[in-house]
């Protein structure tokens, strides 16, 4: 079932200027509940669009979104309800952190729903255990922290909102391996238990292979393909093709495939083409 | 026979901002003695906050070392009578492009913000015009020569931003963290100038990256981690050591890591196959090999 749903969009910069441009085609893609979508497309393939239409930052000019089987402009005086519902993280969101106490900018959302205060600290306590926040850094100012710390405060301020939907623009960029795995195993940890649909917008094919469950894929203001991961990374010569890499590992295990090594499973993780090697090896190699 | 271009000698530095810091901040650089050859390609790792960015901003002179000595170019850049002139003499030789390029374009045509840099350092009119042109040339930007800035793509920009280093003639180019926000296109094109500054231009280039794949191609890796300088070899020493690297935070390219893995369950493969041919055709002679398994 689809928690989102985004038909016949079209949208336009600049919308009668000269300088007039189609950032979305007729774009028509669905984002299953309950499951983590990675977004790819490179620079100028329609996907940041497509995020800021997703809340509501943008209206399409023509077709719709659907959130739960509604459209969600079908009374624009009430989209800013959208928003609480569908939380977005930008781009190097720790640029927006501004409060005195890790703990008061986190609360500042869900302060605004108008919780009690102890709702308001459940939340921001659950927040800070799902982003890995270590509870004694909460009486601290945000601006002490490390660059990776303020990222987690800044993405916890939005899980504090309990949104149905998330949708992260690049959460992990700039980041060192374990920083990357910590924020990401964070979220696909918050996913699963809350039961919470993730969008994941994101240049590492590395991280998309490793946690999502299904990848569109966007290309020239359209939507180039959608799938499982399965689908997707399994033929990296048409993400090639435009301009996109494929996880190093995935690339690795078509060229033995095209060698004539008959691999067969999840070639796009490390963990996925090992297990294909051992079995077709028969066994653990002792 | 090879020259020393920068050489440190016990390096540290201890952040102290005004603000309110912890009693016991520890360093963000501690005792880094490491000497880079002229024209090298070194790729400097390190998790966030391990203190690589420090290291390159001590490089630049942006930061003053709390402890220790840098040589640049055979000059002693933290003597006591090194004048404000002589910091501005060698920095201009050294060249940094950070992770955001919308941080470091200042002007609102593409030309311009190339002249910026060899403006400052007094470069006749003429000279400009042919530096900026060449620099344009060379990352393949010169059909933008006239455009905004900030239209175009994040790749583009970086690309821009490195121009304006070239046109400084600078002799040695650090990058920090530069591919970290391009997407698949931006990172090759932007590694690719980076590359042929090395090997067709000569100029040292110092890639301080995340990206393990990245720094694989650098002639020599040098690791930091809690402010130490913890490893120092080629591609190769540094990344067949697979269990160190994960033992600070850091990875192995993923081609590495799984043979690392199919090693550790008995199969027969070297430690130090790297790039994506070396770890196919290792992975492919494990089926050549009938069964692939060690005989005991």
């Amino acid at each position: 079932m689809n928690k989102l749903e985004v038909k016949n969009v079209s949208f336009l910069y600049s919308k009668g200027t000269p300088f007039e441009k189609k950032a979305l085609n007729n774009v028509s893609v669905g984002f299953e509940a309950g499951k983590i979508t990675g977004l790819i497309g490179h620079t100028g393939s329609g996907k940041s669009t497509l995020v800021s239409l997703l809340n509501g930052l943008y209206k399409p000019h023509s077709g719709e979104i659907l959130l739960d089987g509604v459209n969600i402009w079908a009374k624009p005086s009430e989209i800013s309800k959208i928003r609480y519902k569908v939380g977005l993280v930008m781009q190097y969101p720790e640029y927006q952190l501004f409060d005195d106490t890790v703990r008061s900018d986190i609360a500042f959302g869900p302060r605004n729903q108008g919780l009690s205060d102890e709702e308001i600290e459940a939340r921001v306590q659950s927040a800070a255990r799902f982003t890995g926040l270590d509870p004694e850094l909460l009486d601290k100012s945000p601006f002490d922290l490390s660059g990776g710390q303020k990222r987690r405060v800044a993405i916890a301020g939005i899980l504090a909102m309990d949104p149905e939907v998330l949708v992260l623009d690049e959460p992990a960029a700039g980041l060192d391996p374990r920083g990357r795995r910590e924020i990401l195993g964070g979220l696909s940890a918050y996913v699963r238990e809350c039961g919470k649909t993730l969008i994941l917008v994101s240049h590492s094919m590395e991280d998309m292979a490793y946690y999502c469950d299904n990848v569109v894929v966007m290309s020239g203001a359209e939507v180039y393909k959608s799938g499982t991961v399965d689908e997707i990374f399994s033929s990296a010569g048409e993400l090639e093709a435009i301009g996109l890499d494929v996880p190093v590992i995935a690339r690795i295990a078509e060229r033995l495939r095209a060698a004539g090594i008959p691999l067969e499973g999840s070639l796009y993780t490390v963990d996925g083409v090992r297990d294909a090697i051992k079995s077709l090896l028969g066994g653990d190699g002792k | 026979m090879t020259e020393k271009i920068i050489e440190t000698e016990n390096l540290g530095f201890i952040y102290e901002d005004g603000r309110e810091v912890a009693a016991n901040t520890p360093p963000a650089l501690d005792g880094v003695s490491v000497s880079i050859n002229k024209g090298e390609y070194l790729a400097v790792l390190g998790h966030n906050g391990s203190g690589k960015s420090t290291f390159a901003k001590l490089l630049n002179m942006i930061l003053t070392p709390t402890n220790g000595r840098i040589v640049i170019g055979g000059r002693d850049i933290t003597a006591e009578n090194f004048s404000d002139d002589d910091v501005f003499e060698v920095r201009s030789g050294i060249g940094m492009v950070f992770q955001n390029p919308d941080n470091q374009l200042v002007a609102t045509v593409v030309e311009e913000d190339v002249a910026f840099g060899p403006e400052n350092l007094g470069i006749p009119r003429e000279e400009i015009r042919t530096r900026v042109d060449e620099a344009l040339m060379r990352v393949g930007m010169t059909e933008y020569a006239r455009h905004a800035p900030h239209k175009l793509s994040g790749g583009q920009k970086q690309r821009v931003a490195i121009a304006g280093i070239i046109a400084m003639k600078p002799d040695i180019i650090i990058f920090d963290e530069s591919t970290a926000m391009l997407d698949p296109i931006g990172r090759r094109d932007v590694l690719s100038i980076m590359e042929s500054l090395n090997r067709n231009e000569g100029i040292t280039v110092i890639n301080i990256t995340h990206y393990m794949e990245e720094a694989a191609r650098a002639d020599r890796v040098i690791v930091i981690n809690d402010g130490k300088l913890v490893a120092d070899g080629s591609a190769k020493e540094i990344f067949s050591r697979v269990e160190f690297l994960h033992s600070i935070g850091l990875e192995s390219p993923q081609g590495t890591e799984l043979i690392h893995e199919l090693r550790a369950a008995g199969y027969d493969l070297p430690s130090d196959a790297i790039s994506e041919d070396e770890c196919f055709d290792a992975l492919l002679s494990l089926f050549s090999v009938r069964g692939g398994v060690k005989d005991e």
